[in-house]
């Protein structure tokens, strides 16, 4: 018997279930779906701004703006009204998993290419809702993780300052001093690199400056380890961390933010299973 | 290639095996168990906490072949910062565990050997990935581990790794060619030329390196089947990308058995025959993948991949893990002594060839194919790995024409769409690096041209 009469023969069913094939809806085109239907503006400019960017189509997000623009639509309109919402829509297919990481990027780069040309127009750069502080432990070049929370940020809406990777503690507390972010985000790959993360706690608390939320992950990172010293709130998955910086925005301690992960990010996560 | 038809491959068994430290050989007919531990977060404050905790890792180990029976094994020790950094460091850390396994080996016969993967500090902005002081660093690491009794090195060589992480980011199957095909077989080059001349002034073999910053970053980003960021027929073809870019290693000289986390090992096995350490359903206290059993098939040394160092109930995870390993190990070198090894085979690869498209493409007659369209190109590094993606999208298309291999839309799509760019491409490697300088060095500021002599 060759592995081909085999498969000719096997009930698959019995041996494994792909269920990202069963669960899968029929394909809808993205503004039919319900939930982008309550974020998607139903008027113009702001509809086609905002489609622009849930297609990451960055042509048409400019060729949109700049028309908006011209015909006397507020830059920050254009921003708030269409592209963000364009983003909005864009974050509510990705946590259903009908969009995907590359769509969230081209999205991100369609808004961003749109959005320059409205802060142009605007005279300054729009406010952005906080700032956040990112860093790769010192030790480690793995940066992936960082990477993709900076992108998460930014497409949120928050100014994200990328410290990079193997970045020295002391370097990580000038920034913090520099820029009083509402969060600082730590991710390391090793077991031994993240002992970064206590050390630069322990820093800050000596050196009396703190941050509402030291959000910490990456491969080897357990949520244990993070809430073994103050400040730490241990993040599962890059996506979550707008809605961190959100929490911490509105006034949320990190003490709150550990009790309250899987609430404020909104979906069932393993790793906080006991504070459901 | 090494064999003539796929059904000559089996685990335990390489057309070039290799004997290491107390008579240890590896594809001579048995699998040997490996267990690798990373050492406890804070040991790694002062060299002597750090020797201490390693030569506790190698004693745990060795006890519990014992106490169990295993004929032989392997510690592997995956280098920390510290480790590699500081040569003083990794000499005196390789020297506590070498020494322990020759007492067990003395007072036992217990075949311990040890494999000592040296880090991959380099960094592209800070300083390149050529001559820097953290490659100069690796170099002299490497040297002070053989001069301490290291078995074998290997790496997990980040070569190509700025462009990868981009392409994987902006779903650009161009970028991924270009990091892990061309850049990475370039800095593969560069590295294993220089760490096989190290090991042949010692006895130290040169074993290999893993794409684990590319292909098994890809395999993480896309995690299991819900997961939303990489479609699994990326990860599949970002894997077959893989085996172009790490069969550099064996030929500047690396011998095997390579490294566990190469995924991508069957297919040089197919094409080189040197021995493969491998992980799969072992390896679930470090990580998971979609194909646990599938990647026993044709294994040579069966690993755990990675775990803290730390108590379980059954003991300390050095000791727990390698009775793991070694009790799945056993079951493959019983099925060689008792003539069903081939069945065994055959059912490892069939639990796990369609549970997802990345355990088709590296089912073994499927990654012998990969390997054939990789020779057909010989030394040209950009066409065999196009070639080597071609084929393994040539592979999930059959099978999901044959409605053995399920696909959601995002990962058929994804296929099609990768597989039209991969056609597209030029078929001279001049060309194609004029077209990738003309983009990537603009789009990614940590892309350093230098550190690959471009």
């Amino acid at each position: 018997m060759s592995l081909m009469d085999w498969a000719k023969k096997a009930d698959f069913d019995m041996i494994f279930k792909r269920y990202n094939v069963i669960i899968e809806g029929p394909a809808i085109k993205p503004e039919d779906d319900p939930d982008v239907k309550k974020v998607l503006p139903k008027d113009e400019p702001f509809k086609s701004l905002a489609m622009a960017v849930i297609f990451g189509d960055a042509e048409k997000a400019v060729q949109a703006a700049k028309s908006a623009l011209d015909s006397g639509t507020p830059p920050l309109d254009v921003i708030e009204k269409g592209l963000s919402k364009g983003m909005d829509a864009v974050s509510a297919l990705y946590a259903k998993a009908a969009y995907f990481l590359p769509d969230i990027m081209l999205s991100a780069d369609a808004m961003t290419a749109a959005m320059a040309l409205a802060e142009q127009k605007l005279g300054r750069a729009r406010e952005k809702k906080g700032t956040v502080v990112s860093f790769v432990a010192e030790g480690d070049p793995h940066d992936i993780g960082k990477n993709l929370v900076v992108m998460f940020l930014k497409a949120n809406g928050f100014e994200a300052v990328d410290l990079g990777r193997d970045v020295p503690d002391k370097e990580v507390i000038e920034a913090v001093k520099k820029y009083k972010p509402v969060m600082l985000t730590g991710t390391a790959l090793m077991t031994t690199t993240m002992t970064a993360f206590p050390r630069v706690a322990k820093a800050l608390q000596e050196q009396g400056v703190s941050v509402p939320v030291f959000g910490c992950g990456g491969g080897a990172v357990k949520r244990d380890f993070v809430e073994s010293y103050d400040m730490g709130v241990y993040g599962v998955k890059a996506f979550h961390a707008p809605k961190l910086a959100e929490a911490a925005l509105a006034g949320k301690s990190w003490k709150d933010i550990r009790k309250e992960y899987p609430k404020i990010v909104g979906e069932f996560v393993s790793e906080y299973a006991d504070r459901m | 290639m090494a064999y003539k038809d796929p059904d000559e491959m089996l685990f335990g068994h390489a057309k070039f095996p290799v004997q290491e430290h107390w008579g240890v050989q590896f594809g001579a007919g048995y699998v040997v168990p490996e267990v690798k531990v990373a050492p406890e977060a804070g040991t790694e404050r002062n060299k002597e906490t750090l020797v201490r905790e390693m030569a506790s890792i190698a004693e745990q180990a060795a006890l519990r072949a014992v106490d169990i029976g295993l004929p032989a094994f392997m510690v592997e020790q995956e280098h920390v910062f510290q480790q590699t950094y500081h040569p003083d460091w990794g000499y005196e850390c390789t020297l506590a565990q070498a020494e322990i396994l020759k007492k067990y080996y003395d007072e036992y016969g217990v075949g311990a050997v040890l494999r000592q993967t040296v880090g991959d500090l380099r960094i592209e902005e800070k300083g390149g990935l050529r001559g820097s002081e953290y490659d100069n660093a690796i170099a002299q690491t490497v040297e002070e581990c053989c001069k301490a009794g290291a078995s074998d090195i290997c790496a997990e060589t980040m070569g190509g790794k700025s462009v990868l992480d981009y392409g994987v980011m902006r779903g650009d199957i161009k970028a991924i060619l270009f990091g892990i095909g061309y850049l990475g077989s370039i800095d593969m080059e560069y590295f294993w030329k220089r760490t096989v001349a190290a090991c042949a002034k010692y006895d130290t073999r040169p074993g290999g390196d893993t794409n684990c910053s590319g292909a098994n970053t890809c395999m993480y980003v896309a995690g299991g089947l819900l997961g939303k960021d990489m479609a699994h027929t990326a990860a599949a073809l970002a894997r077959a990308i893989s085996a172009a870019r790490s069969l550099v290693a064996v030929e500047c000289g690396a011998t095997g058995p390579l490294k566990d986390c190469g995924y991508e090992n069957t297919i040089i096995k197919a094409i080189t025959g040197v021995p493969i350490c491998q992980e799969g359903k072992n390896a679930v206290c470090a990580h998971s993948d979609i194909m646990g059993n599938l990647t026993c098939q044709v294994v040579d040394c069966w690993s755990n991949e990675s775990v803290f160092h730390r108590e379980e109930m059954g003991g300390p995870t050095p000791a727990v893990w390698l009775q793991a390993t070694g009790y799945e190990a056993a079951l493959m070198n019983t099925s060689i002594q008792t003539g069903n090894a081939k069945t065994l085979r055959d059912l490892y690869t069939f639990t796990d060839m369609y549970r997802d498209p990345q355990g088709t493409l590296l089912a073994y007659p499927n990654a012998y194919r990969v390997g054939k369209a990789i020779v057909e190109y010989g030394k040209d590094i950009y066409l065999r790995a196009r070639a080597a993606a071609l084929e393994a999208s040539k592979i999930m298309m059959e099978a999901y024409d044959a409605k053995l291999l399920q696909l959601t839309r995002f990962e058929l799509d994804t296929l099609r769409k990768y597989t039209s760019i991969l056609e597209s491409l030029p078929m001279e490697a001049e060309i194609f690096l004029d077209q990738c300088m003309r983009e990537y060095p603009r789009k990614i500021p940590t892309f350093d041209p230098k550190s690959y002599g471009l």
